[in-house]
């Protein structure tokens, strides 16, 4: 529960680096977004005006091929041999060959007609009143005044020159009322006197097919204007005629070409216009809001990537920076380990060079740490040792009193020889106890001090101790600790022998064992019950009586020294006796550096006890 | 090692989710702007009064549209087959209420037979807007159409001056009795003449929309009233059949004829004299405005109660201008 929290609290490594790359990132991002939603709007709007002018050019193309064709039918018109006798005159041929003339140019028309579904209809209206139209019998309509149509009294005032006529309704025929595209022109003889006006009329629905199908996006569309202001085609004619749309035809007359973009807020139009080289101006007008067509889809879009760039960056980050704080965090982790008290730790100072290097230290540091505790330990068991030893000292004054004692009866009683007999076995007991720093001893000499301290205690006690000894000579040569023995000896006296009615006897015999070195020592004094036998088995045995003391001294001696599969074991029936048995290594007198080494018995600690 | 392994495993795993989140995000965009482009187009359902032939409503129908490309509203256009069927645009109305479209736009075909219907569309909280003719509610919230008040007095005022050396009788040839159009084209057309010095109503009959019959009744007329002086037509149909029946029976001219709306034979009773003037209506701005205010409507936008798209007079001297051909031959080729 409390890692996660702490992982991500305020303050860690982690948190800090993964703000930091997050927000890195996020500022990166935006600024890139910011920058390619400013370009690709400019790159869509210039292609929405380069597709709006290339559409309004593909129209005025359309046109003109409309217009162009109107042309060339009346070229063909005015050159045609019929056409130029009619324009000749026809008024000095007989009725008969001019009404087969006028039969052959309606003849000639309709060909033309034939092979154009855009053309309507191609007449000659002569200034005499004479009409030669496609049809051979054109009914024309009575109530309308041909030289009063605008495409005559253009013509005839062009003088020769073609003229494009606005979209306007034919009414010439009767019961016809078409929407046309006028193109007229004075047809002149020679001297430049005019004879009438060639008429060709473009069916205005193909155009207004073609130009209605046109859309610049959702609402933009295109008009034509001619050059006296009259609206050609426009998809929404009616609304500009009573006022409901105003179309910019004023500023597309004076600019004539080119494009410009009006100034109505959210509803601004951008004008492109064509001119079509006769008298027209195509414009195309689009909305300046849909040109950068799907704003909403860019804004939603960016808006989109924007929050999925978000996440990548925080989730980048946040990997980033873990990989980056996983090896502080693992030592961190070890560490804490090592404020528990495990120092057998050991970094791997793999990663970065500055986390390896802080592994190794830190290895180096907790490998000095567990050397100086260690070190710690050593003291403080040497410690121990010298209290030890400091007590087993303290045994010997009484021992030497008592002895002192018996040596100045016997002096009394002037038991000479006895006297120089106990003197000379204490004097060399103690030589051997004192005079040997180490602690580690032969076998014969921890012999030769048992069978000192036995003879003095022979004698003090008379004839109620016997003793025996039998050591295999084989192990004389191998080391123990000093002084092993004798508390041992000491207790099969006390507590054996000197309360058993009548005299006693003391076996002592060493042997080798496979690698280890057995030492029985024997009594036949009272023995031990169970009990008894038991407290003196447990390891706080001191407390138990006067003999725990020394058993308990000599367990912990030999323990400090060879380990704790070594020691003594007692064995006792009452009445019957005691043994105790002592195992200790059998250490070679070669294996004493090791050995010595091994306990780190500092030189001189026996001089220290007082 | 292991871990270094490890790590590369999740950066991988890490970089397919992302991609797949990529993808998703990229997938969302498009559906977005999908929806963007397709269903906040507002649903608007135009009820005309007659769907088949007559130009009036075809020029209506148009304005519609071109208003529905401008506003980016998706319309439909449905009316009865007959002018005269007002049944079955009860039953269309109803029907598109059911549907529940954003609004609706209607030319109701009888002011008092609508009105049930039109409460119905107010009640189901779709804005109702009325084109040409109004209804018998208050629940529209916009009327767009023709002053026909005005339009009526227009044309009367014509009349008036066409008889103002003579003065005379002058007879109403009204179309559908009980149409809103109708009673106020009669009552401006009234007012206009009586106003008129020596001019005499001698009264309104029907035609109920049908050119036949008005045909019949004016000759009827004609020799009831030999001294008629003039017709108004308040219709087209109610307009072309006196037309032809003062030319078939010589009277063109002796009987001066006004109207309403425009056709061919109408244009063709200009031109010959028989018909001094017409009234020419804007179904094509009416549409538009339709539309354009039912989208405003729609947005929740404050819209005039009334709009009125204004009536042009057409006489044989300004027919071909440029302005009222398009007013008067609205398809263009046909």
């Amino acid at each position: 529960m409390m890692a996660p929290m702490r992982r991500l609290s305020f303050g860690s490594i982690q948190t800090n680096m993964a703000a930091a790359f997050a927000s890195l990132i996020l500022l990166t991002v935006l600024l890139l977004g910011f920058i390619a939603y400013q370009l690709s709007t400019a790159a869509v709007r210039r292609s929405a005006e380069d597709y709006t002018a290339e559409l309004v050019r593909q129209v005025n193309a359309n046109i003109r091929t409309y217009v162009d064709n109107m042309r060339t039918i009346s070229s063909l018109a005015l050159n045609n041999r019929d056409v130029r006798s009619f324009v000749a005159g026809l008024d000095a041929l007989p009725e008969d060959e001019r009404r087969a003339t006028e039969e052959r140019i309606s003849d000639f028309f309709r060909s033309i007609l034939l092979s154009r579904n855009d053309i309507a209809s191609i007449q000659i209206a002569g200034y005499d009143g004479s009409f030669v139209s496609d049809r051979r019998e054109a009914k024309l309509n009575p109530y309308v005044s041909i030289p009063e149509q605008s495409w005559y009294k253009l013509a005839r005032a062009a003088e020769g020159g073609i003229v494009v006529s606005s979209s306007h309704i034919q009414p010439i025929y009767r019961n016809e009322y078409r929407w046309v595209v006028s193109l007229s022109r004075e047809l002149r003889r020679d001297d430049g006197t005019g004879v009438g006006i060639l008429l060709v009329d473009l069916n205005f629905n193909v155009m207004n097919d073609m130009l209605s199908q046109i859309d610049l996006g959702q609402r933009g569309y295109v008009f034509i204007v001619s050059d006296d202001g009259n609206l050609v085609y426009h998809p929404q004619q009616q609304l500009v005629y009573s006022g409901l749309k105003t179309e910019r035809i004023d500023d597309v007359l004076r600019r004539g070409g080119g494009s410009f973009e009006t100034d109505e807020g959210s509803q601004s139009r951008i004008y492109t216009i064509q001119d079509s080289g006769f008298g027209w101006k195509i414009v195309g007008v689009s909305y300046v809001s849909e040109l950068v067509g799907n704003k909403r889809q860019m804004d939603l879009s960016l808006l989109a990537w924007g929050g999925f760039c978000l996440l990548v960056a925080i989730a980048l980050s946040v990997l980033l920076s873990r990989g980056l704080s996983r090896p502080i965090k693992r030592l961190q982790e070890r560490m804490r380990e090592v404020e528990r008290g495990n120092l057998d730790i050991y970094v791997p100072p793999d990663g970065q060079r500055e986390i390896g290097l802080l592994a190794r230290t830190f290895n180096m540091m907790v490998a000095q740490i567990k050397e100086l505790m260690s070190q710690v330990v050593r003291e403080q068991e040497f410690k121990r040792r010298s209290e030890l030893n400091a007590l087993q000292a303290q045994i010997n004054p009484h021992f030497l009193y008592n002895t002192l004692d018996s040596i100045v009866w016997m002096a009394e009683a002037k038991k000479s020889e006895e006297v120089v007999l106990m003197a000379s076995a204490l004097a060399r007991l103690f030589r051997s106890s004192i005079s040997k720093d180490r602690e580690l001893v032969p076998v014969r000499t921890e012999i030769e001090h048992i069978a000192n301290y036995l003879t003095i205690q022979k004698m003090r006690y008379k004839n109620k101790i016997d003793y025996r000894i039998d050591v295999d000579s084989a192990i004389l040569d191998c080391l123990t600790i000093k002084v092993l023995l004798q508390p041992l000896v000491e207790n099969a006296i006390y507590h054996g022998l000197k309360n058993k009615y009548g005299p006693g006897c003391i076996a002592i015999s060493g042997e080798r064992v496979a690698d280890r070195i057995v030492f029985r020592i024997a009594d036949d004094g009272v023995g031990m019950d169970e009990d008894m036998l038991a407290k003196l088995m447990r390891p706080d045995a001191r407390k138990a009586d006067g003999r725990g003391i020394g058993v308990a001294n000599v367990r912990e001696r030999i323990r400090l020294h060879f380990g704790p599969e070594f020691g003594l074991v007692y064995e006792s029936e009452p009445e019957e006796g005691t043994t105790v048995t002592v195992t200790i290594p059998a250490v070679e007198p070669r294996e004493e550096e090791r050995c010595d080494k091994a306990s780190g018995e500092p030189e001189g600690g026996r001089e220290a006890a007082p | 090692m292991t871990t270094g392994v490890r790590g590369w495993g999740r950066l991988l795993t890490l970089l397919l989710a992302l991609a797949a989140a990529g993808g998703a995000v990229y997938c969302a965009t498009g559906r977005l702007a999908d929806m963007g482009g397709g269903s906040d187009r507002p649903r608007i359902v135009v009820i005309i009064k007659e769907s088949k032939s007559m130009e009036f409503w075809q020029v209506f129908e148009s304005g519609a549209e071109a208003a529905a490309k401008e506003f980016e509203a998706d319309i439909a256009v449905i009316g009865p087959g007959k002018e005269t069927d007002v049944d079955a645009q009860i039953a269309m109305a109803e029907k598109a209420a059911a549907e529940r479209p954003d609004a609706i736009v209607l030319a109701a075909a009888d002011y008092n037979r609508l009105a049930p219907a039109a409460e119905t569309i107010g009640k189901l909280g779709i804005p109702l807007i009325m084109a040409d003719s109004a209804v018998n509610s208050d629940r529209p919230k916009s009327f767009i159409a023709t002053d026909n008040v005005a339009a009526g007095e227009k044309v009367g005022r014509l009349m008036a001056e066409q008889l103002s050396a003579t003065g005379g009788k002058v007879a109403v040839m009204s179309f559908v009795q009980g149409s809103a159009s109708q009673i106020d084209r009669e009552r401006g057309v009234r007012n206009a003449l009586e106003k008129a010095p020596g001019v005499e109503v001698v009264g309104t009959f029907y035609s109920d929309g049908i050119e036949r019959k008005a045909y019949e009744t004016t000759l009827e007329l004609l020799k009831e009233h030999p001294d008629l002086k003039g017709i108004v037509g308040l219709n087209e149909a109610s307009s072309v059949g006196p037309g032809k029946a003062l030319r078939d029976a010589g009277a063109a001219g002796r009987v001066k004829l006004v109207g309403f709306d425009s056709s061919v034979e109408e244009v063709k009773l200009l031109e010959e004299g028989v018909m001094q003037g017409t009234i020419v209506q804007r179904p094509f701005n009416m549409g538009y405005l339709g539309v354009k205010t039912a989208v405003q409507a729609i947005r929740g936008e404050k819209v005039p109660k009334t709009i009125d798209t204004g009536s042009v007079i057409i006489t044989k001297a300004n027919m071909y201008e440029d302005e009222n051909q398009k007013l008067l031959f609205p398809f263009v080729g046909e």
